[in-house]
């Protein structure tokens, strides 16, 4: 054999090896991937780190244990950024940002980082912060049984169950304040989208259906914020099935913001289900149908579907309703995913 | 409210709370309702902002010893439950305490945690039917009210609407309550098809129709403006007087039955799902077919065909009662029996507003005072109608609608007093039109040619094809029907004329 073969066959075993590891990686289920990044996180902490951290997967107090409010208000449990050194908060985000997707992590950051912000304002009152954030671990992170991850502080909770490779975000709660802020010269809206794409969806009907739309009432907070697991409301508004094709689209791509926080294969499950309900969705509106451009709307609405309630609530509190609000995903048919996990 | 922004200041400045905490001012009250075969039960929650929570824990620290005792709290709930009503029906319930949970005093001052309130109502039994209202006055100033409805649970109850006022401290749950509850597993579905097509859903569903087409100002403006000439002749391009009692009775019921039956047509089709149409352009049609009546009362644009329009544009209007229909959330074969029902409110509804305005256009049509009513009633649809056609066409708000529903609101007062004029016009003789004289004539007496003499010559006449509808005004008589016939010999069109008009004395 010449020189020459010899380094095309080379070359040829050096691809081979490299498509292998490839597809090694890409067989490598979100699943496996999120229990490795749990392992990790929790070798890096000493053993009463991870007493705090862990509980057991049927603790109903713990996975009940969110809320809108800050941190020194509602007390979570487990344990915070705070308490962490740089490894061990940098592994604790690689878990977080391994059981999401780049654009629900990114959407996370850009709330912890209001809260920063909030504190800086407030002249670094120590009830808020980016380092306020807690973690815990219901159950043993496993590729097979169900364990839950929650992930939360002021204006955020993630109540992530894994059960095999199914991954549940609800309920979850997002909020923002401020709204709007500038980091590094960049302007930041955390809820920006979920702002701008409901107003699109709404001045996308026509008269009639706006009418139906737009309720007749003021609607102050969240109908199903914390605590409210479970429950079924009589939906109102329009619904989808009288929304033509390219406002169902809209609003499934408003829904998205939501659904999409997850991991991309457990998001695109969850997207499936609630395209197929998506003739069963409605769609209600309640306050001003205008914003300032670049401002997040004013008004709250709620998408509520067979298997989904979303809410969008704008807080009067601190002046501008556009500057703070709190929104809420929710499945009550799938809470903390017990309909994968009941047995 | 300066002072109220100043007292928030303090304690926050003393809780060492931001500004940007959560809602501080305000008494969130939020109410679920859940709704059973024979019960109601209510949870309340009442969360204290931090600025009020000292107020109100005040309120419940009955003693002042800065502890919430036991008492203090059934006290409290039972006070709240004094500022809380529902009736069923319209019949006063009598409201049981439940539950009453209360979170530590320290959390409430914070403006924190929430109280509580469980109770619940017995249902007495009655029609199926339903009507609950749930009002709640509590702390009304401070209070920010939410109140929902849980999806009943019992199949057998199904919400038709909820209303609140503005401030949700008045909700409104009208519901159908099908079967007795007695029926066995396999039965189930159909009792629950028999309560539908039987009285149950039937007369809400009969109700929402009446109450669709009440509110659905366009529909009825569209088939006013038809009728308004009704009770006229056209002639040429003209209307002039009184077309007779009969023939404008008959206009009437031609003109509702051809607008029932295309609006029934399109109803049925569109509500069983067999055509999606878009409801935009439905709504922008809806608006131009008032413009189009509008304008042929003004100016008779299709004389004698007036039964076909309100044929075609009914269905038209048919479709847009689907999307009503449609909101409901039915599942088909409810659909079909409420198709009925739908339809029997809007017939019964709109042959109301025909009772009470047709006597009074029919006598007014044979004054002077006619033609103003027609052209002013006329410009009013044809305004109204192209500030909606502009509204719906480029999605922009106007006023339109309010105007409208303002004139709609003193409907009632409005008829009763043009029924009035309209009696006391017809008794004076001077704003009456000389007493018209019609005379119906087979063609066969005018087949004679030129020499066909009538008993009497009028001053002016009109020859009136009640085939066609067309009508030519003539004087004197004898001489448009030498022309007629002249004109066209052997036509077979005409049937029958009617010579209308003055007797010359």
């Amino acid at each position: 054999m010449n020189v020459f073969s010899m380094r095309t066959m080379s070359g040829v075993c050096a691809l081979a090896a490299i498509w292998l590891a490839a597809t090694a990686a890409a067989a490598q289920t979100a699943t496996s991937r999120i229990v490795r990044e749990a392992n990790s996180f929790l070798s890096t902490l000493d053993e009463k780190q991870r007493q705090s951290v862990l509980f057991a997967f049927d603790d109903e107090k713990q996975r009940a244990r969110w809320s809108n409010l800050p941190v020194s208000f509602v007390s979570r449990t487990g344990i915070s950024l705070k308490e962490l050194n740089a490894a061990q908060r940098s592994a604790a985000l690689a878990l977080v940002s391994s059981a999401l997707s780049p654009r629900g992590f990114e959407k996370v950051e850009q709330i912890m980082e209001g809260d920063e912000v909030t504190k800086t304002n407030e002249g670094n009152n120590p009830i808020f912060g980016k380092d306020l954030y807690y973690i815990s671990i219901l159950g043993q992170p496993s590729e097979k049984d169900p364990w839950m991850l929650q992930f939360g502080g002021h204006h955020l909770a993630l109540n992530i169950t894994i059960a095999g490779e199914r991954g549940v975000l609800t309920p979850t709660l997002t909020g923002a304040q401020p709204a709007l802020y500038t980091s590094n010269g960049k302007t930041v809206r955390p809820l920006g989208k979920e702002s701008d794409k409901a107003l699109a969806l709404l001045n996308a009907f026509d008269e009639n259906e706006r009418k139906q739309a737009i309720l007749s009432y003021h609607l102050a907070d969240l109908v199903l914020g914390p605590g409210q697991d479970g429950k079924i409301i009589q939906p109102e508004g329009l619904k989808a099935s009288a929304m033509n094709e390219r406002q169902r689209a809209m609003l499934l791509d408003l829904i998205s913001e939501w659904a999409d926080i997850i991991h991309e294969s457990a998001a695109a499950a969850r997207m499936a289900e609630l395209k197929a309900d998506i003739n069963e969705t409605w769609f209600a509106w309640s306050g001003p149908t205008t914003a300032t451009s670049g401002k997040n709307i004013t008004a709250y609405y709620r998408i509520q579907g067979p298997h989904l309630v979303i809410e969008y609530a704008p807080q009067t509190l601190g002046g501008d309703p556009s500057m703070h609000v709190h929104t809420m995903y929710r499945d009550p048919t799938n809470d903390y995913g017990r309909r994968f996990t009941a047995k | 409210m300066n002072t109220r922004l100043i007292a928030a200041a303090a304690i926050l400045l003393s809780l060492g709370v931001g500004a940007s905490a959560h809602r501080l001012d305000q008494y969130l009250q939020a109410t679920m309702i859940s709704v059973e075969k024979d019960r109601v039960q209510v949870v309340l929650r009442l969360i204290p902002g931090v600025v009020v929570s000292s107020a109100v824990l005040a309120s419940i620290d009955s003693n002042g010893d800065g502890v919430i005792s036991e008492s203090e709290r059934w006290a409290y709930a039972e006070r709240v439950l004094d500022d809380v009503s529902i009736t069923l029906d319209g019949n006063r319930l009598t409201l049981r305490l439940v539950s009453v949970e209360f979170p530590a005093t320290e959390e409430m001052k914070q403006g924190l945690g929430e109280i509580q309130i469980g109770f619940t109502a017995n249902l007495p039994a009655g029609g199926t039917n339903r009507r609950l209202v749930f009002e709640n006055h509590h702390q009304n100033r401070i209070a920010a009210y939410l109140v929902n409805c849980l999806v009943p649970r019992d199949r057998d109850i199904r919400v038709i609407a909820q209303n609140r006022n503005e401030q949700q401290s008045l909700y409104q749950l009208d519901y159908v309550q099908a079967g007795s509850g007695a029926d066995s597993a396999s039965l189930k579905g159909w009792s629950t098809i028999r309560g539908w097509m039987g009285a149950a859903g039937f007369a809400s569903i009969f109700r929402l129709g009446m109450r669709h087409i009440a509110e659905g100002t366009d529909h009825l403006l569209f088939l006013l403006a038809l009728l308004l000439p009704a009770p006229l002749l056209a002639v040429g391009s003209r209307w002039i007087g009184f077309a007779g009692a009969r023939r404008s009775l008959l206009q009437i019921v031609r003109v509702v039955t051809a607008f029932t039956i295309g609006h029934s047509i399109t109803l049925a089709i569109a509500a069983l799902g067999l055509v999606r149409v878009p409801s935009r352009p439905i709504e922008v049609l809806i608006a131009v077919s008032i413009l189009v009546s509008a304008a042929h009362a003004v100016r008779p644009l299709f004389p004698g065909r007036e039964a076909v329009i309100a044929a075609f544009f009914g269905l038209i209007h048919g479709l847009a009662f689907a999307t009503t229909l449609g909101e409901l959330g039915l599942d088909r074969w409810q659909r079909v029996a409420s198709i009925l029902g739908f339809n029997l409110g809007i017939e019964t509804t709109q042959l109301m507003v025909i009772a009470a305005t047709m006597p009074s256009l029919v006598l007014l049509s044979r004054t002077r005072a006619y033609p103003g009513l027609r052209i002013g009633g006329a410009l009013f649809a044809g305004c109204a109608s192209v500030g909606w056609i502009v509204e719906r066409l480029l999605n922009v708000h106007s006023s339109v609608d309010v105007i409208v529903d303002g004139v709609a609101h003193c409907a009632v007062w409005t008829a009763a007093v043009m029924f009035l004029i309209s009696l006391a016009c017809g008794s004076l003789p001077n704003i009456r039109y000389k007493q018209p004289t019609a005379t119906r004539h087979p063609v066969k007496a005018v087949v004679g040619g030129p020499n066909t003499s009538f008993p009497t010559i009028y001053s002016k006449a009109i020859i009136h094809c009640e085939r066609t509808g067309r009508s030519e005004t003539t004087r004197p008589t004898r001489a448009i029907c030498c022309k007629l016939l002249l004109d066209k010999p052997t036509s077979a069109r005409y049937t029958s004329l009617r010579i209308l008009g003055d007797r010359e004395s």
